[in-house]
């Protein structure tokens, strides 16, 4: 995209009307500003399953354009897209995944390490539970709150917030026990 | 988005930890190729959308090519203005075989305006072939004026001087040619 493309100006609103009559250079626009955000979240959000993550994010485009007719400019384009991308990564979670019981859950939570990283709690919210590593993803890094997380994920906000709870201790027990080692 | 209060709330370090995490990543460029050439077997695309760049171009060609016609056209007249009969007329520098060219395209041309003026106005304007042979005569009146040359002047004084007769030619062709 060069760098003085009139279209990089043009709000979201401006640029899906383009895209609906057809317009290609509107959607790339569209899609480079919104795609990386979205691609991360998707990319978290699938843990161990990286390779993964050109389709879901394909399928999550396909379904927003697909629906792009519809989406009527109360919300955020890009909060609109996340919730079609969060519902495509999180269809490909293990069936029963919610259920999944996190093995150190009964243990109490050790203190965070000094020199634990950014990168040892990517690691670690890798190796969490599909469902739990959902709901600490979306609340603690995407910043949605317990309503917001229980409509996407089709759970009740209680649920929500058990689930937060539980992976919370269990990214704490990971990060102690050094999940960059792992 | 405003975060609703969680019991077990992350400490100052663990924030720092989750907001050092990244927030985005570069789509792989040939999966996006690949969503766009979906998009337009889908129908979503105009198959000839004309991106910006090929706009651009289109822009510039067609801006040069009326640049090069600006320049030709003007190049042009100022050969022709340089090669008229006006300009050679006002030059003082011609040899004799060159005057006697010129006699001669001046002639010509003087014929072909004629011609020119007579089937614009023969239908339309009755008094056309009038004008054009007092303009032809006044040629002639000119060319004795000047002696060019003695046989010449006699023939042309024989012309104007015999009584015009309507001529069955007129009709059709209304000027004196020479």
């Amino acid at each position: 995209m060069p760098a003085d493309d009139p279209l990089r100006d043009l709000p979201d609103r401006a640029l899906i009307r383009r895209f609906l009559d057809g317009e290609e250079a509107a959607f790339r626009v569209l899609h480079g500003r919104h795609a990386p955000r979205l691609r991360m979240t998707v990319l978290r959000l699938l843990g161990r399953r990286r390779d993964e993550v050109d389709d879901v994010e394909q399928e999550a485009w396909l379904g927003a354009c697909r629906g792009m007719h519809a989406f009527n400019g109360t919300a955020r384009f890009s909060s609109w897209l996340a919730t079609i991308g969060i519902r495509a990564a999180c269809a490909r979670f293990s069936p029963g995944s919610d259920t999944q019981p996190c093995e150190m859950d009964d243990l109490p939570a050790p203190p965070l390490p000094a020199a634990a990283t950014a990168i040892d709690l990517e690691r670690a919210l890798e190796r969490l539970p599909d469902r739990q590593r959902a709901v600490v993803v979306l609340h603690d890094v995407e910043g949605f709150t317990h309503a917001e997380i229980a409509r996407k994920l089709d759970m009740a906000p209680g649920t929500s917030k058990v689930t937060l709870l539980r992976a919370r201790h269990a990214l704490r027990r990971l990060l102690a026990d050094g999940a960059s080692d792992d | 988005m405003t975060d609703d209060p969680t019991p077990d709330d992350l400490d100052l370090r663990e924030r720092e930890l989750f907001a050092a995490l990244p927030r985005t990543s570069m789509p792989d460029p040939h999966a996006t190729e690949r969503l766009v050439a979906t998009l337009a077997r889908e129908g979503f695309l105009r198959a000839h959308a004309p991106p910006a760049r090929r706009l651009r171009r289109l822009a510039a060609a067609a801006a040069l090519f009326t640049a090069g016609v600006a320049v030709g056209a003007s190049a042009g007249a100022r050969f022709a203005s340089r090669y008229s009969l006006e300009h050679a007329l006002a030059r003082t520098d011609l040899t004799v075989p060159d005057r006697v060219l010129l006699l001669q395209r001046a002639g010509s041309a003087y014929v072909t305006a004629a011609h020119g003026y007579a089937d614009a106005t023969a239908h339309a304007d009755s008094t056309a072939v009038e004008v054009a042979n007092e303009v032809l005569r006044g040629a002639a009146h000119a060319v004795l004026k000047s002696n060019l040359n003695s046989t010449l002047s006699a023939s042309l004084v024989a012309v104007l001087q015999t009584p015009r007769a309507p001529s069955p030619t007129t009709a059709t062709k209304p000027i004196l040619w020479y």
